[in-house]
C-alpha cells in the first residue's frame, strides 16, 4: 500500500504534467476520418443453459445488427472501404491470424452509420470449428467473463486506415440472477439546460462555453450479476460513460460519467467551446454512450454556431 | 643556547625537552568531513594535554593536537553494513568513543631553518600526523605549506615522534591528529624568576570560560596567558573550556591560543588578590568547517562511500536532503523526475535497503517526492554500499544505505532552526547529566496553509488540497562518560558498556476534496502514512570481545480512503539483533550473530468489488461493484544467523561468511543460504585491490503473502548474485581514486502481476505477484574525491562516473492482460526481457564546493546521464478499441530508442553570519541553472500517432534560512 500511495503521488504529478501539454489532436475535436463508436444489437447473447445443447448453440448463433459510427468531416463524401472479421484472440487487434478469423462483411460505404446484420455465433473457422470454441480456448479466464469474440472492422478512407475492435459477448447463466445486457440509450441532451432535440438546429452564438448535459440516466443504468473468479455471484451496477465529439472546437471534459475504483461516479456535464477565430458554421455533435459491459449507442445533434 | 631577541629558538629534547608545547584542542562537534576511501568519524573525546606544560626560554614552539579518531572504531549497525576488516571487529552500534588519547612520549626538536632565521621569519606548520596502533608515526603531511624550510624541518622532526597508542572504546587504534608546529622568535634567554619567587608575589586571578563564537561550543585544551612572554604563567582550558590563571596584578594582555581558532587577544585589568571572571568568544579559524577527523578505517566492503552531514546539507540541487545526495554517487542511476528512488547497479526501486542506525526506514520520502523523512540535522553521516557487503547484512538484493545519526553534544546546549519553502524544523542537542546526552529534531510542513492561496477558485466548484507531513528523531546516549579514558576507568573488571535509545517517526497526510455542481465528479482522497520506531543499543566490550545488542519495536499505520474504497492498515514490528565479535589473534577475527524481526500486519478493507480480482473486467467504463468488507491479518517472521571471519595472510585479508535466512509468513516457510567472500590485497600503503562475490536475499514484504487474490502465499526469497573487483588508491591524504567493476544477476524477484492460474476448488485467479522477475547488470564505477585537508583548505568535491548496462524482465511469458516487469515495458510485442527502463549507459556527476571566505561558500553539481530507453511508436494505422474508447499503439522493437541525454547544472550559494552566541546561515539553491529542457516524460497523443516529450523541472531557485547556536 505504501508503494501504491507513493506511486499514486507520482501519478498525480504525472497527471499534472500531462495537463500542461495540449496536443493538437484531441478526441473531441473531429477533423479527420474516425470510427467514433461500434455497437451490436443485441449487445450480448445469452443462452438459457451452460450445457452444450442445440438450443444453447442456436441462441448464441442468433443474428445481431452490427453498427459503426463512421465520421469523415473533411472527406467530402469520399468512399470508405470496410471489412469486418471475427476472430479468436482479443489481443489480435487486427484479426491478422487468418487461421482463426472469419470474414463477416465487406464493401464500400460513406460517412455515417454503417449497419448490417451478422451472425458471429454461427461462424466457423479452420477445420469447421465454431469460432466460439476457439475464443473460449484462447480465454485465460475460462469463460468467467463470458465468451468475448473480437469483431474487427477495417475501414479505409483515402490514406487513412482504422482498425476498430468490438467485443461481442456470449453468455450463459453461470450464476443465479444473470440476464442479458440491454443496450444503453441516452434519453436526450440539453444545452445550457435547454432540451436539444434531434430535429432542431439551435443557434449558438459567442465564444461559449456552452454547457452540454445528458438527461438523467441513473434510472437506466442496470444492476447486474456476473460470475466471480471464485465462482461466486458478483453484483455490479453500470456507470455509463459518454464521449463527446464535435466538428468544431473542444469539449471539456471530453468524457463524462463512469466510476472510479472507489465507486465515485461522474456527472454527465461538459462544456463545449468553439475554436478561436472560426467562422460561423453548422456544427455536428456526437455523444457516444457505453455501459461498460459491451453495450453502446449514440446520439447525433446539429447546431448553427456563429461568433 | 642563549639567544637574543631575534635569535633562533627552536629546540629539541636536548634543550630540556622544552621546545614543544602540546595543546590538545578540539571541539565536540568536529569530524564532519569524512573522506571517501579514507573515512573519518566524529569522536566524542575529552581533551587532555599530551605533555606537561613545558616552556622554552627563548623560543616557543607550540604544537596542537587537534583530534584523533579511531581507525577501527566504526562498528556495524543492525542490518547495516559491516565493520571494518582489520578491526577487532566491534560489531558496535554506538558511535566509537576515544577512551585514551595518544600521548607524545618522544619529541624531537626541529632545527630552525637557517635561511628563515637569518631573515627573522617565523611560521606555523600545520601537519596531519597518522599515528599507528602501536604509537609510531606512520605518515605526516603538511596541510598548509609554510615554505622557507619550515615544512621540511617540521616534517623531519615529527617523523621521529613517538606516541602512546590511542584507544578507541578501549582498543588501541590508529588515528590521525592535526598538529601545529610553531616556529617563533623570542627574547634572549634570561634566567626566569624562580618558581618560588613567582608564587610568593601578589597574585590576581583570571578565570573564565572559552566559548566558540557562533556555536557556543566549549573550547578545551587552549592556552591562556598574559602577554607573549614564554615565561609568563599560563593556563590550559579544561573539557568545559574553563581556565584559571594566576598572574601578577595589573594589566594583562590576554592571549588565547587554541588550535582551530584564531588568536584571541584582549586586555584585562586585574587587581591583586581578586578574581576576575570572563567569557572569551574565540573565532573559528575557518567558517563552518570544524575540526577534521580522520581515520584509516579499512573497508571490509569492496565499495563503501561515505557522505558527511556537511556534504549532505550543502550538495547543490539536493535541497540539503541526505538521501538524495546518495544519488550523486557511482552506481546509482538517476531516478525519474523527482521520485528519489535509489536505483543501484541495475536494481529496481525497493531493492536497496535504507536504514537509520540499523533499523529500516519504512518510507524514504514525504509526500509526492518531498524531502526524505530523515531530518538532515540529525544525520551524522551516510554510508552507502552499492553491493558486496558482509554477511551481517541482508534483506536487500540491491545496495544498502545506512544513515548514522548524531549523538548529542556533551559540552552544552546547541541547536538550530531551519526554515524553507516547504517546512520548518529544529534540532537540539545537550548534555543532561554526566555521561548522558540528548539530541532531538523535528520538522513540520506548512504547505497546507500556503496552498489554498495558489489553488484556483471558481464558482460552482470547490477544491481543497491538504498535504501535511512531520517527522521527528530523538536520541539519548549514555555510558560514555567524559574523561573515561581507559577500560580500567570504565568498570572494575575492565568491561565497558555504552548505549543509546532512539526514537524516530514520520507522518504524511494528503486530503484532496473536489466537489460542486460544475465539477465533473465529486472526488475525495484521504491518505495517511504514519510510523514510529523505538530502538535501543547496548554495546559491551571486554578484552577482545565485543557485543552489540539492538532491540527495536515499530508501529505503522496506513490509511487510505478514495470514495467508498477504504483501507486501514496497522503493523507492529518487533526486532532484535545481536552481533558478537571476537578477536582471536591479530590475524583472525570472528563475528557471528542473529538478526530477527517479527511483523504483524492487519488491514480493515472496504472496497467496491475490484475488477480482475473479484470478476473479469470488461474493457471500458468500470461498473460499481458491491461493497466488500474484509479484515485481513498476517504475521511474518524473518530471521538470519550469520557468521564471518577476517583472516589476514600477509597483505591479504580474506573475509568469508555465510548468512542463513528463514522466513515464515502465514503457513509459508522459505529458506535461503547466502555464502559470501570478500578479499582485499594491500598492494601498498596507499593502494588496495579488492574483490567480492556472494549471494543476497530479500524477503517479500509481509502484505504480499496474504491470501489470493490479493496476495500470493507461495512467494519465495528474492535473490541476487553480486560480484565486484576494484582498486582504490590514495593519491594524497585528501585525494582518493576508486575504480570498481561489477556484475550482478537478480532472480526470483517480485514481478507484478503474475500469470492467470486455475484455483483449487474452481475458478481462476491472476496472481498479483510472482517470483518471475529477473535482471542483470554490469558496469564500471569511478570515484575521485577531494576532501578539505584543513580549515583553511577551500576546495572539496568529487567526480563520479558509472558505465553500466542493466537488463530487466521476467522469466516467464508476458502475463495475460498485460503487466510489466521491473519498471514496466512498452511496446506491443511479447518481449519479457530487455533493457531496464532505468538503464543509463553513462552517468557522470561532478560535485564541488569552494569556500569563498567571509562566510560565503559556493557549490555546484553538474550531471550528465544517457537518456532512458524507450520503445518508439511506429504508427501506420489506428487501432481503436471501441468498447474502451481508447487506442492501442503500434511500436518498433522494444527499447530500441532513448530519450535525449540528461544534463543539468545546480548551484548553491551559502552565506553564514557568526554572532557571539549563534550563527545565521542562508542559502539559495538553484536547480537547473541554465534551464536545460531535459526529457522527463514521453507522452503520446490519444491515437498514439505521435510522441510528446515533456521536460522536467525548469530553473528553480529555492531559498532557505538556518540559525544555529
Amino acid at each position: 500500500m505504501k508503494t501504491l500511495i507513493h506511486s499514486g503521488g507520482l501519478l498525480l504529478l504525472a497527471m499534472t504534467v500531462i495537463a500542461c501539454i495540449d496536443p493538437e489532436d484531441q478526441p473531441s475535436r473531429v477533423h479527420d476520418f474516425r470510427v467514433l463508436g461500434v455497437s451490436t444489437e443485441q449487445p450480448e447473447l445469452m443462452a438459457s443453459t451452460c450445457e452444450r445443447t442445440p438450443e444453447a448453440l442456436d441462441a448464441l448463433a442468433a443474428e445481431v445488427t452490427y453498427r459503426a459510427l463512421l465520421v469523415d468531416p473533411a472527406g467530402g463524401g469520399r468512399p470508405i472501404h470496410y471489412t469486418l472479421w471475427a476472430c479468436a484472440d482479443p489481443e489480435d487487434r487486427t484479426c491478422a491470424n487468418e487461421a482463426d478469423r472469419a470474414l463477416l462483411a465487406e464493401g464500400t460505404t460513406s460517412e455515417g452509420e454503417l449497419t448490417f446484420p451478422i451472425r458471429p455465433g454461427a461462424v466457423r473457422v479452420g477445420e469447421d470449428r465454431l469460432l466460439l470454441e476457439r475464443v473460449q480456448e484462447e480465454d485465460p479466464y475460462q469463460g468467467l467473463g463470458g465468451i468475448r469474440m473480437p469483431l474487427v472492422l477495417r475501414a479505409v478512407a483515402g490514406d487513412e486506415e482504422v482498425y476498430a475492435q468490438k467485443l461481442m459477448v456470449f453468455w450463459c447463466p453461470v450464476v443465479e440472477g444473470m440476464k442479458a445486457n440491454e443496450q444503453p440509450v441516452l434519453p436526450g441532451l440539453r444545452v445550457d439546460d435547454v432540451a436539444w432535440q434531434d430535429s432542431e438546429l439551435p443557434e449558438f452564438t459567442g465564444p461559449g462555453p456552452f454547457v452540454v448535459t445528458s438527461e438523467d440516466v441513473s434510472a437506466l443504468e442496470e444492476a447486474y450479476v456476473v460470475p466471480g473468479l471464485r465462482l461466486q455471484a458478483v453484483n455490479l451496477k453500470e456507470a455509463w460513460e459518454i464521449s463527446w465529439h464535435a466538428t468544431l472546437g473542444d469539449f471539456s471534459p471530453q468524457e463524462t460519467g463512469g466510476a472510479d475504483f472507489g465507486g465515485q461516479q461522474g456527472r454527465h456535464r461538459t462544456e463545449w467551446e468553439p475554436a478561436e477565430g472560426a467562422a460561423a458554421q453548422e456544427v455536428t455533435f456526437w455523444a457516444v454512450v457505453r455501459d461498460g459491459r459491451g453495450g453502446s449507442s449514440w446520439l447525433v445533434r446539429r447546431a448553427r454556431w456563429s461568433p | 643556547m642563549a639567544r637574543n631577541a631575534i635569535g633562533p629558538t627552536a629546540h629539541g629534547p636536548q634543550g630540556g625537552n622544552r621546545a614543544h608545547k602540546d595543546v590538545c584542542a578540539f571541539r565536540q562537534k568536529c569530524g564532519d568531513v569524512v573522506q571517501y576511501g579514507l573515512p573519518r568519524r566524529r569522536i566524542p573525546y575529552a581533551p587532555r594535554a599530551m605533555s606537561p606544560n613545558l616552556k622554552a626560554r627563548s623560543a616557543l614552539v607550540t604544537a596542537s593536537l587537534l583530534l584523533a579518531t579511531p581507525t577501527l572504531a566504526q562498528a556495524p549497525q543492525a542490518g547495516a553494513p559491516p565493520a571494518e576488516a582489520a578491526s577487532p571487529s566491534p560489531p558496535a552500534q554506538a558511535q566509537p568513543t576515544m577512551t585514551k588519547a595518544p600521548e607524545l612520549l618522544q619529541q624531537v626538536a626541529a632545527p630552525y631553518p637557517p635561511e628563515a632565521l637569518a631573515e627573522g621569519l617565523t611560521a606555523s606548520v600545520r601537519l596531519i600526523i597518522t599515528i599507528g596502533a602501536d604509537g609510531s608515526v606512520s605518515d605526516v603531511l603538511p596541510t598548509e605549506p609554510a615554505g622557507h624550510g619550515f615544512d621540511e624541518a617540521a616534517l623531519a622532526a615529527v617523523r621521529q615522534f613517538r606516541f602512546s597508542p590511542a584507544e578507541v572504546d578501549g582498543v588501541p587504534a590508529p588515528v590521525q591528529v592535526e598538529y601545529v608546529y610553531h616556529f617563533t622568535l623570542d627574547a634572549p634567554p634570561e634566567e626566569a624568576p624562580g618558581q618560588q619567587q613567582v608564587q610568593e608575589a601578589p597574585k590576581a586571578t583570571l578565570t573564565g570560560q572559552l566559548i566558540s563564537r557562533g556555536s557556543r561550543s566549549r573550547v578545551p585544551g587552549a592556552t591562556v596567558r598574559c602577554g607573549d612572554d614564554p615565561e609568563a604563567p599560563e593556563a590550559l582550558s579544561d573539557a568545559d573550556g574553563r581556565f584559571t590563571l594566576l598572574v601578577p596584578p595589573g594589566e594583562c594582555a590576554v592571549r588565547v591560543v587554541a588550535s582551530g581558532f584564531q588568536l584571541y587577544q584582549t586586555k584585562e585589568q586585574l587587581q591583586a588578590n581578586e578574581t576576575t571572571e570572563v567569557n572569551f568568544f574565540l573565532a573559528p579559524s575557518a567558517g563552518a568547517l570544524e575540526t577534521v577527523v580522520r581515520s584509516e578505517r579499512p573497508k571490509k566492503e569492496v565499495v563503501r562511500r561515505t557522505i558527511t552531514r556537511q556534504e549532505a546539507q550543502r550538495t547543490p540541487g539536493t535541497f540539503g536532503d541526505p538521501i538524495r545526495v546518495i544519488q550523486t554517487l557511482p552506481g546509482v542511476a538517476r531516478a525519474p523526475f523527482i521520485s528519489g528512488e535509489l536505483l543501484v547497479r541495475g536494481s529496481n526501486p525497493g531493492q536497496t535497503a535504507t536504514m537509520m542506525d540499523g533499523v529500516g526506514i519504512p518510507i524514504l520520502f514525504h509526500l509526492l517526492g518531498g524531502p526524505s523523512v530523515v531530518n538532515a540535522e540529525f544525520v551524522d553521516q551516510l554510508d552507502f554500499y552499492p553491493g558486496g557487503y558482509g554477511s551481517q547484512y541482508g534483506r536487500a538484493v540491491g545496495g544498502i544505505v545506512e544513515v548514522g545519526t548524531r549523538k548529542g553534544a556533551v559540552d552544552t546546549l546547541h541547536g538550530s532552526v531551519k526554515v524553507d519553502l516547504l517546512d520548518a524544523g529544529f534540532f537540539l542537542e545537550a548534555p543532561v547529566a554526566d555521561g548522558i546526552s540528548v539530541a532531538a529534531a523535528a520538522r513540520r510542513s506548512y504547505i497546507d496553509t500556503l496552498l489554498p492561496v495558489f489553488l484556483p477558485k471558481s464558482e460552482g466548484s470547490t477544491l481543497s488540497v491538504v498535504p501535511r507531513y512531520w517527522d521527528y528523531q530523538v536520541r539519548v546516549d549514555f555510558g560514555a562518560k567524559r574523561g573515561a579514558r581507559s577500560e580500567a576507568e570504565a568498570s572494575p573488571d575492565g568491561a565497558r558498556s555504552t548505549g543509546y535509545i532512539m526514537a524516530f517517526g514520520s507522518d504524511d497526510q494528503l486530503r484532496v476534496v473536489s466537489s460542486g455542481p460544475k465539477t465533473e465528479r465529486d472526488l475525495s482522497i484521504d491518505t495517511q502514512t504514519l510510523f514510529h520506531r523505538l530502538k535501543g543499543d547496548w554495546t559491551y566490550r571486554k578484552g577482545a570481545l565485543t557485543s552489540v545488542f539492538t532491540p527495536y519495536v515499530g508501529y505503522d499505520t496506513n490509511s487510505f480512503q478514495f470514495g467508498a474504497a477504504k483501507q486501514d492498515g496497522v503493523s507492529y514490528t518487533l526486532g532484535a539483533r545481536e552481533v558478537l565479535g571476537l578477536e582471536l589473534s591479530s590475524a583472525l577475527t570472528v563475528r557471528t550473530g542473529l538478526d530477527l524481526v517479527y511483523e504483524r500486519q492487519s488491514f480493515d478493507v472496504q472496497f467496491p468489488a475490484p475488477e480482475n480480482f473479484e470478476y473479469v473486467a470488461f474493457p471500458g467504463a468500470e461498473s460499481v461493484g458491491e461493497l466488500l468488507v474484509e479484515k485481513i491479518g498476517l504475521g511474518s517472521f524473518d530471521g538470519a544467523l550469520f557468521v564471518e571471519a577476517d583472516v589476514k595472510v600477509g597483505k591479504f585479508t580474506f573475509t568469508p561468511g555465510v548468512r542463513g535466512n528463514l522466513q515464515g509468513a502465514g503457513d509459508t516457510r522459505n529458506l535461503a543460504l547466502d555464502p559470501r567472500l570478500w578479499v582485499r590485497f594491500a598492494a601498498t600503503e596507499r593502494t588496495n585491490l579488492k574483490g567480492s562475490l556472494g549471494l543476497y536475499s530479500q524477503p517479500p514484504e509481509t502484505f504480499r503473502f496474504i491470501d489470493l487474490p490479493y496476495g500470493n502465499p507461495d512467494l519465495v526469497y528474492q535473490r541476487a548474485f553480486q560480484s565486484s573487483l576494484g582498486v582504490d588508491h590514495r593519491l594524497t591524504d585528501v585525494l582518493n581514486v576508486d575504480v570498481t567493476g561489477f556484475f550482478n544477476r537478480r532472480y526470483n524477484n517480485i514481478a507484478a502481476p503474475g500469470q492467470i492460474v486455475t484455483r483449487e476448488g474452481g475458478g481462476v485467479v491472476q496472481l498479483p505477484y510472482s517470483n518471475e522477475g529477473i535482471g542483470r547488470a554490469l558496469g564500471l564505477e569511478v570515484m575521485v574525491k577531494k576532501d578539505r585537508a584543513s580549515a583553511s583548505d577551500k576546495w572539496s568535491g568529487w567526480l563520479s562516473y558509472t558505465f553500466s548496462r542493466s537488463l530487466d524482465g521476467r522469466a516467464g511469458p508476458k502475463p495475460d492482460g498485460g503487466g510489466g516487469f521491473g519498471g514496466g515495458f512498452g511496446g506491443d510485442g511479447d518481449a519479457t526481457y530487455g533493457l531496464s527502463p532505468f538503464d543509463q549507459t553513462h552517468i557522470l556527476t561532478l560535485v564541488s564546493s569552494y569556500v569563498l571566505g567571509s562566510g560565503w561558500e559556493l557549490g555546484g553539481r553538474f550531471r550528465y546521464t544517457t537518456g532512458r530507453p524507450t520503445t518508439p511508436l511506429n504508427h501506420t494505422f489506428d487501432l481503436f478499441q471501441a468498447d474502451r474508447n481508447r487506442f492501442n499503439g503500434t511500436y518498433g522493437p522494444y527499447a530500441s530508442a532513448r530519450t535525449a541525454g540528461f544534463h543539468q547544472l545546480d548551484v548553491r550559494l551559502d552565506k553564514g553570519w557568526q554572532f557571539q552566541n549563534w550563527t545565521l546561515g542562508a542559502y539559495i539553491d538553484v536547480q537547473n541553472l541554465y534551464n536545460a529542457q531535459n526529457v522527463e516524460f514521453v507522452f503520446n497523443d490519444y491515437r498514439l500517432r505521435q510522441e510528446y516529450e515533456v521536460p522536467g523541472i525548469p530553473i528553480l531557485p529555492v531559498v532557505g534560512v538556518k540559525g544555529s547556536f
